[in-house]
């Protein structure tokens, strides 16, 4: 595409949602709508600006429990996922064990994980974890699986011995299928931090939305939406960044 | 030199479909022999039981005097599909056979630098196999599997699927490198013409369960090139009795 077709796609996106936003401000106004109903984006904006300080504070300690949740789903699932994938014993115990796990909502769990882990970091980090656990193992199993037959015919023809074939030919057939399941998987963990949040916690985003819409703080409530959203997409586009590394993925 | 291949009574069945029965061939050290049939003859087959990475228990294959049972560092398969890995560099996927056997020793930087320049694929070391069109694909599949400097070279229609005038090229090229090399070339193909322009010799398979009907010598004389075709009568005789072999005429 060229530079200026570039630009005027720009354009347009921006335009778009300028207009969504400027509907939504003098929608709002026009209408008389109360502001503790729905506030207009420039009050939002304000309040984002002016409680920016406990925001930013509140923003580290849900960032700080979706890191280690999503760094522990990847440090536990990927070498599960190799597990399942190697061992047929794996495969009829801990694979229909860990789809069983999935299949329970994980928000009727968050309950019982403050319980057990009280109101600090850890339930939080748990409930994230458990978010983005699942789509990582997946993920990496479908990788895994997807090595192509007549590659590794040709990897038994040039001799490379089974650490090679898994090292050399596995694991980088496999990275694609993974990343995907981060892209997924990131997104996932936000939403668990800030469910753990909901249930029990005394800071983080989540306690924020929670509070200040108790308290008929419906600006905050959104400024606090605001802020939980771009967490997520800074996060999404992180784990996407990677992809330029993986490129073979389109050859 | 060594290189020389020796198969008596090999049979193959895959469950209940027998594939291969009775095959006998010698092929001696430096021959250039074709193996002609049908599609589903169990050619392919039969190239895979060469290089030890297909299992069979009937009759016996021998390489150098020595049993055949697993893939030898003394011999290079070239794949019907080229088989790079897209995320090495032309160079890197050229040197992937020399990386992973230990048993194969890494060609001197001269040796290499020859390879490429070869293969005509000088200038494109760092690229990756996307960047490359399907011909430039294949001559890097044939680059890797002569990196290892084997004896003999076991190829599966290696040009199959390439346009004509594209496996015209690669195939003339294969023929400067083995007048050069002097390697055993089993060659599995369906095109008559190819196996006699390029041939010592063609075995012609019988449909399956597919077995050897008859070893055809190719007394044309040498080197060869295109020309052949079209000005020497004895090709024609020869791609004649060969389509007679096969059914086709």
């Amino acid at each position: 595409m060229s530079a200026p077709a570039v630009t005027r796609d720009h354009a347009i996106s921006l335009g778009f949602f300028l207009f969504l936003g400027l509907a939504w401000e003098f929608g709002v106004r026009w209408s008389g709508v109360q502001s503790y109903l729905l506030p207009p984006p420039s009050a939002i904006l304000a309040e984002l600006w002016q409680s920016r300080g406990p925001i930013l504070a509140q923003s580290l300690v849900t960032l700080t429990e979706v890191f280690w949740g999503f760094i522990i789903a990847v440090a536990l699932g990927v070498p599960i996922a190799a597990l399942i994938f190697f061992s047929r014993t794996a495969k009829r115990t801990v694979y229909p064990l860990f789809v069983a796990l999935q299949s329970i909502p994980k928000i009727g769990l968050a309950p019982l994980i403050v319980v057990w882990f009280g109101y600090g970091l850890t339930s939080k980090l748990i409930m994230a974890f458990l978010f983005a656990f699942f789509p990582i193992i997946i993920s990496t199993l479908g990788g895994l699986a997807s090595t192509p037959a007549h590659l590794e015919e040709h990897f038994r023809a040039l001799r490379a011995s089974p650490m090679q074939s898994f090292w050399r030919l596995r694991v980088p057939a496999a990275l694609p299928s993974f990343l995907d399941g981060c892209k997924v998987a990131m997104p996932l963990a936000v939403i668990g931090a800030v469910v753990g949040e909901f249930v029990g916690s005394n800071d983080g985003l989540g306690n924020l939305i929670l509070t200040a819409s108790g308290s008929g703080h419906t600006t905050l409530t959104f400024a606090a939406l605001i802020a939980v959203t771009m967490m997520s997409l800074i996060l999404f586009y992180s784990v996407a960044y990677w992809e330029r590394f993986i490129w073979w993925r389109a050859a | 030199m060594s290189g020389v291949i020796s198969i008596a009574d090999v049979g193959k069945a895959f469950g209940d479909l027998r594939v291969l029965g009775n095959v006998s061939a010698d092929i001696a050290a430096a021959e250039f022999v074709s193996v002609l049939g049908p599609s589903g003859c169990g050619k392919s087959t039969l190239l895979r039981l060469i290089a030890g990475l297909t299992p069979f228990e009937e009759g016996s294959i021998r390489f150098n005097d020595a049993e055949v049972t697993a893939p030898s560092p003394e011999m290079g398969f070239v794949f019907q599909t080229s088989n790079l890995l897209p995320w090495l560099t032309v160079r890197d996927n050229l040197l992937l056979g020399v990386d992973l056997d230990a048993a194969v020793q890494r060609p001197s930087d001269a040796v290499f630098a020859e390879l490429v320049e070869t293969l005509g694929l000088t200038g494109f070391e760092a690229s990756h196999p996307h960047q490359l069109s399907g011909g430039m694909r294949h001559r890097v599949a044939i680059g890797q599997a002569l990196a290892r400097n084997p004896q003999v070279l076991l190829m599966d229609e290696p040009f199959g699927a390439l346009d004509a005038l594209t496996r015209d090229r690669l195939n003339m090229e294969l023929l400067r490198i083995w007048q050069r090399d002097r390697k055993t070339v089993v060659l599995v193909t369906h095109s008559i013409s190819e196996a006699v322009l390029l041939s010592d010799r063609v075995l012609v398979m019988s449909e399956r369960p597919g077995t050897i009907i008859e070893d055809v010598r190719i007394d044309l004389p040498r080197p060869r090139d295109p020309s052949v075709t079209r000005e020497d009568p004895a090709f024609g005789d020869y791609v004649v009795r060969l389509s007679k072999l096969m059914g086709v005429l």
